[in-house]
């Protein structure tokens, strides 16, 4: 039943009871209908604008929006791609393009990520295989978890991916270039566990290798361990420099590393120290073979900035025989046969379980000379030097001697070299240089007393104050000291050690080199310093009269010295034949059992009271 | 049962319709104007004349009396019931935040096991109507129709009143309560207001407050597209209501209107609660598809009488005061859209109010309803 319209409403509401039309009201409230019908349209036709206005800002906020997303995309460090739940793809920045080299950036969009792949420049560059497996790891990587993945793409980079799902089923993959952080943690990695001078092996890696040699020998592979310790390397570091130096220590890894096959392992330990792992042995002697050949091949000389350099090397092996053992005392093991080894001088020396004993013995040794020391059991003794015109004790020279509680008194040739090895040197001779001199004080004047310095005496450079300090304290006159040092001292060759006897020397003291005519024995040394002395060693003295050469010696040195006003002093005299040979080659002076062994101070009195010593013809 | 229009004669005696002699009317509805209501003695001569029935009424802008819309007369209607109970409950609401208080008391004084509907009146500014409805339902039980709507003041939006037998009662809560079991109710509520416009986001309110639309004071939003109209406001805020859901459940998304605004404040007080966080869409009516959802509510509530035999004795009629404003005077089509569904003799009364009550056949319970018709049909099964 269709409604009535508005007007027969209208009309209706204004027909009176009578019938009649009221036209007035009919009037108004037809004007009010067309005015109502006006405000609705006005207030549609606003609605309308206001929402396209509002509709155009929203757009217009999206699209800064999304140019502002889009750059915030396109400068990010990661590549990045948006799948939708269809596994198409929705966004993805510019990086993700690159990473993947993809031709087509943007319009691989709504493209699936095997095709993706497919077109990636990046992936073609592998063959086919290899292409197929990065291409299933990253299409199959899980879209329900978070999942990450690295791969080494076929260009060399490192790339991480993380893929994560979003909440509308898709999900969001992630690709970072990894290869710096990747290659710098190589790098760090091969840091620490390498040498930075040599790029051999490190001790950490050497040990690791070491843990992994004594597991093998559970499957009956045996190994060795080598150490080797340069010889006469410092010298080279203290004469041409540390550049040089480390020069040769690279020189040396290189001929090392030629020396051993791939399976074996060279490493520098630190300083002059190398040691190598010899793996899968097949016979016993293999080592020794190789501890000869590296003897040989180190001792070659090197050429290094037009310095020509020769040095040695000793060498200690231990054989990896039980996987029960641990590696420290492999090492040790190793260490000792060096340490036996450096002894020989030049040469390699295997294991031996009494070296243990021994090493066990030299450390008793070095205990009980710091106590010694501190307890005053180091005493000093003197041997008579005669003029050899007058017969007269003209000097004495301070030797040490040490009063061991059960070994009795040990002799110098004992415990000098391990004082010098463990640090007491200077100690000693400083002990040494203060008993002489104040003994030397209570002398009659015309007796000198001579006191040997070691070389390693001239490292602290503190050796003058220590002879100044000596000389006051005691009251002696410096003329009346005389310092002997070695061609030990010539050798270091160090501009300090002379500048140290030039000024020891300005003080008045004299200075003597002693055991002449052994080791280099070159003229240039006494060319080099203004010795007042020489003293010809005792061997040659021992062979007077057999070896014609030592009389050759002997001669061609004290004629030498005459000609320069040096005096010289024969040591080692014990006939009266080797005195009368001595005194016809104008020697000045002369020691030796011939004219009594070192003596302790109380004994001097009677050597000075007794009668002059026979004289040489 | 039976189903009279009264008149109020010159002598401003009421009379039945159609001067047929019948039985003492069980209960009399009351519809008028708020002045009409508070100054005239029309209630009272109602109840003087009528003494041993309940009488309960509620001012509006404009008054149903079958298909005809009135801004000025008092319209009556009068029902007598053969085997139906009926019992008034009313409570006063001094704070609008003790609504749902109110509502539970007068639940708890009409609940009984036969307690089949309750059509509830109540006091249109000064309530939320949401929590009224929650509280009666809570004590009466799901299983009981709760429907009605707020009293109205036209578009003055300043005095509303409730009246229970004869008397305007302040800050009233007047509630019918049917009981037995040959009552028959049928609900309908429709809207037909479009959506429009982009979807803003509740940012900041409190309660039925509403601060904030997208960051910015809703009322810029609402005077923005008001224009020249926003000097009507409240009022001319209800030619734009307020869609509202929780972005969790679209499906149940409610249409809520404004009662006041402060203007210096920059909010919006709705009839309703206004959570934050929830989605909204401004709405707005065209007169055809409006008329077409008081016939949808119309088909609705006749379905929901779900004997087909049994006749409709009365429609209560519930309208929307934004219904009112925008159609002006082709609001009257909405009526007779209804009754061309109900059949034209089944009697029409009711009000153009400020909260329509139903069941919300979608969610089951009864809730408040803005800018809707919503139909209560009454009848009784022989």
């Amino acid at each position: 039943m269709p409604g009535r319209t508005l007007l027969e409403r209208q009309i209706a509401k204004s027909t009176k009871n009578d019938g009649a039309i009221d036209y007035v009201l009919l009037k108004r409230l037809v004007a009010e209908a067309y005015n109502d019908k006006e405000l609705d349209r006005r207030r549609a036709d606003r609605a309308s604008r206001l929402v396209a206005e509002e509709l155009e800002d929203a757009l217009g906020n999206l699209e800064v929006q999304n140019l502002r997303f889009k750059a915030a995309l396109d400068n990010m460090a990661q590549g990045l791609a948006l799948f939708d739940a269809d596994g198409r793809l929705a966004v993805c920045n510019r990086r993700y393009a690159e990473i993947l080299e993809l031709p087509t950036f943007p319009c691989c969009l709504g493209a699936k990520i095997d095709q993706i792949l497919d077109a990636s420049g990046a992936l073609a560059k592998a063959n086919d295989m290899e292409r197929r497996l990065l291409s299933i790891e990253i299409e199959f990587a899980d879209r329900k978890r978070t999942t990450s993945i690295e791969q080494v793409w076929p260009d060399g980079r490192t790339i991480s991916m993380v893929r994560t799902p979003v909440a509308d089923g898709g999900f969001l993959d992630t690709l970072s270039d990894i290869s710096e952080a990747r290659q710098s943690e190589a790098r760090l990695a091969h840091l620490a566990r390498h040498d930075a001078l040599t790029d051999l092996p490190n001790r950490v890696m050497f040990r690791e290798r070491l843990v992994q040699a004594i597991h093998e020998t559970e499957r009956q592979h045996t190994s060795a361990v080598l150490c080797l310790d340069l010889d006469r390397f410092k010298a080279v570091n203290d004469t041409l420099g540390h550049p040089i130096g480390d020069a040769l220590l690279v020189a040396v890894g290189q001929r090392l590393r030629r020396l051993v096959r791939d399976a074996d392992l060279v490493a520098r330990l630190g300083g002059d120290e190398f040691a190598i792992i010899q793996r899968l042995l097949p016979t016993a002697a293999v080592p020794e073979a190789l501890a000869r050949r590296i003897i040989g091949v180190l001792s070659d000389p090197y050429e290094i900035n037009g310095h020509r350099i020769q040095i040695g090397v000793s060498v200690g092996i231990e054989r990896i025989v039980d996987s029960r053992v641990n590696p420290d005392e492999i090492l040790r093991n190793a260490d000792l046969a060096l340490y036996q080894a450096k002894t020989q001088g030049g040469a390699y020396c295997l294991f031996e379980p009494a070296m243990h004993a021994h090493a066990a013995k030299r450390r008793q040794l070095e205990l009980d000379l710091r106590t010694a020391l501190d307890s005053g059991r180091i005493e000093v003794h003197y041997q008579p030097q005669v003029d050899i015109r007058t017969g007269m004790v003209i000097g004495l020279e301070a030797l040490a001697r040490w009063r061991h509680p059960d070994r009795g008194l040990v002799p110098p040739s004992d415990f000098i070299p391990l004082s010098e090895e463990v640090g007491l040197i200077d100690r000693l001779g400083t002990f040494a240089l203060q008993r002489a001199c104040a003994d030397a004080s209570i002398w009659p004047a015309s007796i000198s007393v001579a006191v040997n310095l070691s070389a390693l005496q001239f490292r602290s450079g503190r050796l003058v104050g220590i002879v100044e300090d000596a000389l006051r304290e005691s009251g002696l006159a410096p003329e009346r000291l005389e310092l002997e040092v070695t061609e030990g001292v010539m050798l270091l060759n160090s501009s300090s050690a002379f500048q140290q006897l030039r000024q020891i020397k300005r003080l008045g003291v004299r200075i003597s080199l002693d055991d002449f005519g052994t080791g280099y024995s070159s003229l240039s040394y006494i060319r080099n310093f203004p010795f007042d002395k020489v003293k010809i060693d005792q061997s040659f003295v021992r062979e007077l009269g057999t070896s014609p050469d030592s009389l050759a010696i002997i001669r061609a040195v004290a004629g030498m010295c005459t000609s320069l006003g040096i005096a010289t002093t024969a040591e080692g005299v014990e006939t009266d034949a080797q005195l009368e040979i001595l005194g016809k080659e104008h020697c000045d002076s002369v020691q030796g059992f011939l004219f009594g062994k070192a003596m302790p101070a109380s004994e001097l009195p009677a050597l000075f009271d007794r009668a002059p010593f026979a004289q040489a013809a | 049962m039976w189903v009279r229009s009264l008149r109020q004669t010159e002598t401003g005696k009421w009379s039945l319709h159609d001067d047929a002699p019948v039985r003492t009317p069980d209960l009399i509805l009351l519809f008028g104007p708020t002045d009409g209501m508070r100054a005239s003695s029309a209630p009272a001569q109602l109840a003087e004349q009528f003494p041993d029935t309940i009488q309960v009424g509620c001012s509006t802008g404009t008054s149903v009396d079958g298909v005809v819309l009135s801004d000025e007369a008092l319209s009556a209607v009068a029902i007598g019931f053969d085997a139906t109970r009926i019992k008034l409950a009313t409570q006063t609401l001094t704070d609008a935040n003790l609504s749902r208080a109110a509502g539970e008391e007068i639940g708890n004084r009409l609940a009984a096991p036969d307690l089949s509907a309750v059509f509830v009146l109540s006091e249109g500014l000064g309530v939320n109507g949401s929590k009224l409805v929650e509280g009666l339902s809570a004590a009466c039980g799901q299983g009981v129709a709760i429907s009605g709507g707020l009293a109205g003041d036209g578009q003055r939006f300043s005095d509303t009143l409730v009246t229970v037998g004869g008397k305007a009662v302040p800050g009233c809560v007047a509630a019918i309560g049917f009981y037995g079991f040959a009552i028959r109710i049928g609900h309908g509520s429709a809207g037909g207001w479009d959506e429009f416009g982009p979807l803003r986001k509740i940012t900041r309110s409190d309660g039925n407050i509403l601060l904030e639309l997208d960051g910015k004071p809703a009322l810029d939003l609402y005077e923005r597209y008001l224009g020249d109209e926003a000097a009507l406001l409240p009022a001319s805020a209800l030619f734009y209501p307020l869609k509202i859901w929780d972005p969790a459940h679209p499906e149940d998304a409610v249409v809520r209107t404004v009662l006041s605004i402060d203007r210096e404040a920059r909010t919006m007080t709705f009839a309703g609660d206004i959570p934050a966080g929830w989605s909204s869409r401004l709405m707005r009516g065209s007169l055809d598809r409006l008329t077409e959802g008081a016939a949808q509510a119309a088909r609705s509530a006749r379905e929901a009488i779900s004997d087909a035999n049994v006749e409709v004795g009365l429609c209560l009629f519930v309208s929307c005061v934004g219904r009112r404003l925008l159609m002006g005077q082709r609001a009257e089509e909405e009526v007779e859209a209804v009754a061309n569904v109900l059949g034209k003799l089944t009697p029409i009364a009711g009000f153009y109010s400020y909260g329509e009550i139903a069941r919300n056949y979608h969610s089951g319970g009864s809730c408040l309803h803005n800018q809707t018709v919503t139909l209560t049909l009454l009848a009784e099964a022989a």
